[in-house]
């Protein structure tokens, strides 16, 4: 951890400042919402890393998707993520994201994620323990520091091509496009 | 000299607003038994929120939060911080009662005109809340402007070292404990944290604020912490004076430096002892609140003015 290495303040504050002050949306769609009040709380307590619960999305810059993704959830998902400022990491929990995990065949639930929002790291397993949420956010600096957490620039660019993945699901979609 | 004060005192006041939130989040943390974020921490999140993109929700959105932040800065310059004062001579504690409502009223226009739900809902309780505490604190200065048969603040300070602290002076100890009783409230702290309740109304009239918004709001809030306490440590803490031990130096630069110390030494013990009442209380609802304030300090602080009147 860099966080007290003034030269590198000075040099790059934009990136040092995303880095530590990740401000989470907790977005409790599945059974993954169980390992975060652990991992908050006194047993692993990530508010050291200055990472904490933010209360509304336009707070937040790290959304953290626990567990299955539903069609209905989805939905908010991506208004969700919409409303977050940029720049916003977006990083997938559990292996129901990733491939639907167990819910692979389910009629109502979405297989891959990154398909419909950009995502900028998977932790996998199912479930992925606590301390799986602080190697993902170990890497999501890394991620940082090399510029390649671009998650919201793809989005930006390829918006088309995320609406479009979107409107197959739902046919038309009740807001308007956030990118012309 | 009077900008350089001025300069001074905004600086010295924002370095100790943020200190004050990093303390209260690092105190908070160790009362959980976690080891916490470090002191610092407020700044980094601070610089984020500058360097994220920001919504704007219209015009009056802009003003409100530039509104609450210069009401504020402005009520720092009349306060006196030891012996640093810039506008303390002149003006006095009304003026300091009137601007101490424009940062409430700034944040007002703000999130009325961000339309959300969220914040109506928090703005409104915090008028609400604003209401009920400032009806106290009128009356705690009413006590303290006929004990002391002054106005000015700065002369407030000066009796008190001379003779003996307001706290200590068995006249002005109920006005003092009725201010003990409305800080949390005036602090936005538990029990009376229900204008920025974030898991019940979404962080109430900051909802919409994000990037700089939020950043100047931060700011903001780290103000009206300091604010609060320099009020108390003035009107019932003598200020910047430590029983007359520093008094052959005053005037000079070190006098200042020492009771400057002094100052920020009184209100960091002020703070610690409000996030303690932070950490262990849960919240009031609405109602309980203004029922509690109007009832428990406003009849202390009543009993406090009547006994000062009948004995001077």
């Amino acid at each position: 951890m860099d966080r007290n290495q003034i030269g590198k303040w000075l040099r790059s504050p934009q990136k040092m400042s995303n880095k530590y002050s990740l401000h989470a949306v907790y977005f409790c769609t599945g059974c993954g919402i169980i390992e975060i009040p652990p991992s908050i709380t006194t047993r692993w307590d990530a508010e050291r890393f200055g990472i904490i619960p933010a209360p509304n999305p336009r707070q937040a810059n790290l959304f953290l998707i626990t567990g299955y993704v539903s069609l209905k959830t989805l939905k908010a998902i991506i208004r969700t993520y919409e409303q977050m400022l940029e720049p916003k990491y977006t990083v997938g929990f559990g292996s129901c994201p990733i491939n639907g995990g167990m819910y692979w065949d389910s009629y109502n639930t979405i297989k891959k994620l990154d398909k419909y929002i950009p995502i900028d790291g998977w932790i996998a397993g199912c479930m992925p323990r606590p301390e799986a949420i602080f190697v993902a956010v170990t890497h999501l600096w890394t991620l940082i520091e090399k510029d390649m957490a671009t998650g919201y620039i793809k989005y930006r660019k390829n918006y088309k091509q995320y609406r479009a993945n979107q409107e197959k699901i739902y046919g038309s979609l009740d807001w308007p496009p956030l990118y012309k | 000299m009077n900008i350089l004060l001025m300069i001074l005192s905004a600086i010295i006041s924002l370095v100790t607003g943020m200190f004050f939130l990093g303390l209260a989040r690092k105190i908070m943390a160790m009362i959980h038994w976690r080891y916490g974020p470090p002191i610092y921490q407020p700044l980094i999140d601070v610089i984020r929120y500058f360097h994220q993109r920001a919504v704007s929700h219209g015009f009056i959105f802009d003003l409100g939060i530039i509104i609450s932040l210069i009401g504020s800065l402005l009520v720092v310059f009349f306060l006196p911080l030891g012996n640093i004062s810039s506008f303390s001579n002149s003006g006095g504690l009304l003026v300091i009662l009137y601007i101490l409502i424009l940062s409430p009223l700034g944040l007002a226009l703000s999130s009325g005109e961000s339309a959300n739900p969220n914040a109506s809902i928090g703005i409104s309780r915090k008028l609400i809340l604003t209401l009920s505490y400032e009806f106290v604190l009128i009356i705690i200065l009413l006590s303290l402007m006929s004990q002391y048969q002054t106005i000015s603040l700065q002369e407030i300070v000066m009796l008190q070292a001379r003779k003996v602290w307001s706290f200590a002076s068995w006249k002005l100890i109920l006005p003092g404990i009725a201010y003990l009783l409305i800080l949390p409230a005036m602090l936005g702290f538990r029990p009376f944290e229900i204008a920025g309740a974030s898991q019940e109304i979404s962080a109430g009239p900051s909802v919409e604020f994000g990037g700089k918004y939020l950043a100047l709001n931060t700011i903001n809030h780290g103000l009206l912490h300091f604010i609060t306490i320099a009020l108390f440590v003035n009107l019932f803490l003598g200020g910047g004076d430590l029983f007359g031990i520093f008094d052959s130096i005053s005037g000079t630069f070190w006098g200042s430096f020492v009771s400057l110390i002094i100052f920020l030494i009184k209100m960091i013990l002020i703070f610690v002892i409000s996030v303690f009442i932070n950490a262990v209380f849960p919240r009031l609802r609405l109602e309980q609140a203004t029922k509690y304030i109007l009832y428990y300090p406003l009849s202390i602080a009543i009993v406090g003015l009547i006994i000062v009147v009948a004995i001077n």
